[in-house]
């Protein structure tokens, strides 16, 4: 379950760090195969914000 | 000729070997490898949890109170080839689930791995699964076919006759001469056994045959596992057949050498750790390597399986087993991690030093699951 997102830029690429419920920090492709990606997106619909600082 | 290639024992009732004589179609099916751990607790509202791998916990709903402990267990039926199942074990005390919810476990099958059903067209093939359980809840239980491309189910009920029994189930459904599958790395199939379902999904008419998804049909006549805490249900031995067998006819379960078994699920789940080591271990065993360059990431990792797609990673400190954290070799001290040019073969991690020439050691996980 996830807490927060935060978009992560490096080398002219971003993925996304996600902190999930029980702490763990996973980093998870822009890519709708990854489950994760799914995740985020579903999260984002329910309301929650991606926390982006700029590339 | 691989151990998973040697043909079956006499003939299917098509009259050829079996098309397992490929690889099987449902990975893992004997519970024998769990790289994640081997039991996790207070499962309630996350869906898609993972211990032993390919298997999920799953769920629809909200749940108020945990509902499982889900663990591997060495609970096997006597004398049939197994040493591992998994288990489920129920914490909750719910007279009947809450409304609109279910429980259960399932694997989900990509839809590359499933052109040979010729789903969607008039050759379309029958599949069989078989899976031995066992449950002190003794009834009805319901195991759904879903065609997740196309919005199809097809769902059957088994019974399960004697309390805390190891009993073999044997069950058939039809081909569907609709519905393409696609041919690409996505979930195409989900085989789902119930362990709990609410009006929601129990109170139409059980959809025998290939329909429409219909939620009130999917699992008509589903016990109620989640009544007792004592209650308990084990499934080991799954394997997915192409055609219509039944308990005489079935071919034998597809036993794979461990190794090759662990290989397939790789697609799916890896890590730098070793097979019995928890993620978050603090240890260098294993250990990865990354090295920064002039002004940008060099060096990559290489993943010893290709994986069904990018995956997900998790990258730890090898010195604390902190999650998010790389350790920068030359300062002794763990540094936020970032990820950079990750493919399903290959990625790149390194910490917050931009130094040229700067030395990271990590372990990871990467998680490319359905």
């Amino acid at each position: 379950m996830i807490q927060s997102v935060e978009k992560i830029y490096s080398d002219n690429e971003f993925n996304y760090q996600v902190i999930f419920v029980d702490g763990t920090i996973s980093f998870v492709p822009h890519n709708e195969a990854n489950r994760h990606y799914q995740e985020i997106l579903e999260w984002v619909a329910a309301g929650n914000t991606i926390t982006d600082p700029g590339a | 000729m691989p151990l998973n290639t040697i043909p079956n024992k006499g003939l299917t009732s098509r009259g050829y070997p079996s098309d397992r004589l490929v690889t099987p179609i449902i990975i893992n099916g004997d519970m024998s490898v769990a790289q994640r751990g081997t039991s996790e607790t207070g499962l309630r509202n996350t869906g898609g949890v993972y211990l032993i791998d390919r298997w999920a916990y799953r769920r629809s709903g909200t749940f108020t109170t945990d509902t499982f402990d889900m663990s591997q267990s060495t609970d096997v039926p006597s004398g049939q080839g197994f040493v591992k199942s998994l288990k489920m074990d129920n914490l909750s005390t719910q007279s009947s689930p809450p409304n609109p919810t279910y429980s259960a476990i399932a694997q989900n099958i990509e839809g590359q791995n499933l052109q040979m059903l010729k789903k969607g067209t008039s050759n379309a093939e029958s599949i069989t699964i078989s899976f031995w359980v066992k449950s002190n809840k003794t009834g009805t239980y319901i195991l759904e076919v879903r065609d997740s491309d196309n919005g199809r189910t097809i769902n059957k009920s088994y019974s399960i006759n004697s309390a805390s029994t190891w009993e073999k189930k044997t069950i058939s459904y039809d081909g569907d001469t609709s519905g393409v599958l696609d041919n690409d790395n996505a979930t195409s199939f989900e085989v789902t056994w119930f362990l709990s379902a609410s009006a929601n999904f129990t109170s139409g008419t059980l959809q025998t045959s290939w329909g429409t998804l219909t939620n009130e049909n999917r699992a008509v006549g589903q016990v109620n596992l989640l009544d007792d805490a004592n209650n308990e249900w084990y499934i080991t031995g799954v394997q997915l057949e192409v055609g219509e067998f039944d308990s005489t006819t079935l071919p034998s379960f597809p036993f794979e050498s461990f190794a090759s078994n662990l290989q397939r699920c790789q697609r799916y789940y890896q890590k730098s750790y070793n097979i019995g080591t928890t993620a978050g271990t603090a240890t260098s065993d294993g250990i990865m390597l990354g090295i920064r360059g002039n002004g940008a990431f060099a060096g990559a990792t290489r993943l010893p399986v290709v994986m069904r797609t990018a995956p997900t990673l998790t990258i730890y400190s090898n010195t604390t087993g902190a999650s998010g954290k790389v350790r920068n070799a030359d300062t002794g001290s763990d540094e936020t991690a970032s990820t950079n040019g990750v493919s399903d073969n290959s990625f790149n991690a390194q910490g917050t030093t931009s130094s040229i020439s700067t030395v990271y050691q990590f372990q990871y996980v990467a998680e490319a699951e359905l």
